[in-house]
């Protein structure tokens, strides 16, 4: 049976010259089949939204519709998690789950899944929590304790509170990161197994005699991986619309920090 | 060893597949390939730290692109055209409540008109009927008041006829009476003493 890891091989398409950065090394910047694949994923987005929003009529096309559809899922989801305030974050919060969706639904018809490098999600993680603590920081300055600190608390539960709060907060990124990352690796990696079952099953049944036996097996492995492909359908968008929601939910402790809106 | 292993898959996906399913006894080899990776990068590609720089750059290069095209051109361009929308249909909204008062206006204003028609034609009606019935008043009461002065003025020579006839049944009377005495008396009266003589009887 093929190696189900196999998949999250990265290797290179364009080799291009490493750069040096000092204080961390060398960077290989070569073009990776993840790299590609991001590149298609950021390009279908462009192309969509290009396509949707290149005949804008008030009165919308097919296209259109499914555009706005999105623009304004996304927008009701930012407004009623930070409120109105919540509109400068849109196109961030809108540009993540655009690109985590596409990135997810590519790896259902492509051979290669970018959201199920480590590197990737991790990088989206951080991304977000710098933004959420940058923002932070330049909003409520030296107030940024209270996100530590709830308010209404005896001073004694607070020894016990602001540790679990700091590290709950320091948890986060790993947290929005291995959730994608798991997620996409374990339904790929399963679907690899299911699919591997249906070929060795095969060639067992091949060789005739108690080796028939296989066939119910390899049909009930291929019926498995249907099934498993619509649950990975699923779960494309479900992730990028949980990575969406938690992004919005950590702005929100910033944005509306101390008071609950 | 670990690099004789690493090469096949990186050649294609489904090269490493045929290899693999094709030889069986190759099974073990793939279980060492799989090792071999445990052995230096943790278990799973994705811990091949080489790689990550590289997409760690290219993440952030691809996400600040596709950022930017959004945040730019298709976000406000979808926003301006659910601006344009709602504001098209509060403005067509508004129209139709405009509209839709003009027309309960203008009706009221007919109905108006109706009504004061109506009243109009009643007032005239009524005029023209007490002015028919005055009319005829008049023109009764100038007949009557003909008649009467008629009627008045015969009665009036009515009167005087009778009275010059009576005047003359007088005078007869006189004249007889004077013949009647002069013939059994043989005396003569005069006209004064007949005259007492009929207003001492009484008669007309």
């Amino acid at each position: 049976m093929a190696d189900p890891m196999h998949q999250f091989e990265i290797h290179k398409v364009v080799d291009l010259p490493a750069i040096s950065v000092p204080g961390i090394g060398a960077i290989d910047l070569s073009i990776t089949n993840s790299t590609v694949s991001m590149l298609i994923a950021a390009t279908l987005v462009v192309v969509f939204f290009a396509v949707a929003t290149a005949k804008a009529a008030i009165v919308p096309g097919r296209m259109q519709v499914i555009g706005e559809g999105v623009f304004g899922y996304i927008d009701d989801l930012v407004a009623g998690i930070i409120g109105p305030e919540g509109r400068k974050f849109f196109p961030f919060v809108f540009t993540l789950f655009l690109f985590i969706l596409a990135m997810n639904v590519l790896g259902l018809f492509l051979v290669f899944t970018a959201t199920s490098q480590l590197a990737v999600t991790a990088s989206l993680a951080v991304m977000t929590m710098l933004l959420v603590i940058g923002y932070g920081v330049l909003r409520n300055g030296a107030n940024m304790y209270k996100l530590f600190v709830p308010a209404g608390i005896p001073w004694y539960m607070l020894i016990l509170v602001t540790p679990i709060e700091i590290i709950s907060f320091v948890l986060r990124p790993v947290t929005l990161a291995l959730r994608l990352f798991g997620n996409m690796l374990g339904g790929h990696v399963a679907l690899k197994v299911f699919a591997g079952f249906v070929v060795s099953l095969g060639a067992m049944a091949a060789g005739g005699g108690l080796g028939l036996l296989g066939i119910p097996g390899a049909a009930l492995s291929l019926g498995g991986v249907v099934a498993l492909t619509a649950l990975e359908f699923l779960v494309a968008f479900l992730q990028a619309f949980v990575f969406a929601v938690l992004a919005c939910v950590y702005l929100n402790d910033v944005v509306n920090l101390g008071h609950h809106h | 060893m670990a690099a004789e292993t690493t090469s096949p898959p990186t050649a294609d996906l489904r090269d490493g597949h045929t290899a693999a399913d094709a030889a069986p006894g190759h099974g073990p080899a793939g279980t060492t390939e799989v090792a071999a990776h445990g052995a230096d990068s943790g278990g799973l590609p994705q811990f091949k730290f080489e790689y990550w720089g590289g997409q760690i750059v290219w993440l952030f290069l691809i996400f600040a692109v596709l950022y930017t095209l959004l945040a730019k051109v298709f976000v406000p361009r979808l926003r301006k055209i659910k601006d344009d929308r709602a504001a098209t249909i509060a403005a067509a909204v508004t129209e139709a409540r405009s509209v839709q008062a003009e027309a309960e206006a203008q009706a009221a204003a007919a109905q108006a008109e109706i009504a004061e028609a109506h009243s109009r034609s009643r007032r005239l009606a009524s005029d023209a009927k007490t002015k028919a019935a005055s009319d005829l008043a008049t023109s009764q009461k100038a007949e009557d008041d003909r008649l009467q002065a008629q009627m008045d003025e015969a009665e009036t020579r009515i009167r005087g006829l009778r009275d010059q006839a009576m005047t003359n049944v007088r005078g007869i009377a006189a004249d007889t009476a004077q013949a009647i005495v002069e013939k059994l008396t043989g005396q003569k009266l005069s006209t004064a003493e007949v005259n007492a003589a009929l207003a001492a009887q009484g008669a007309v």
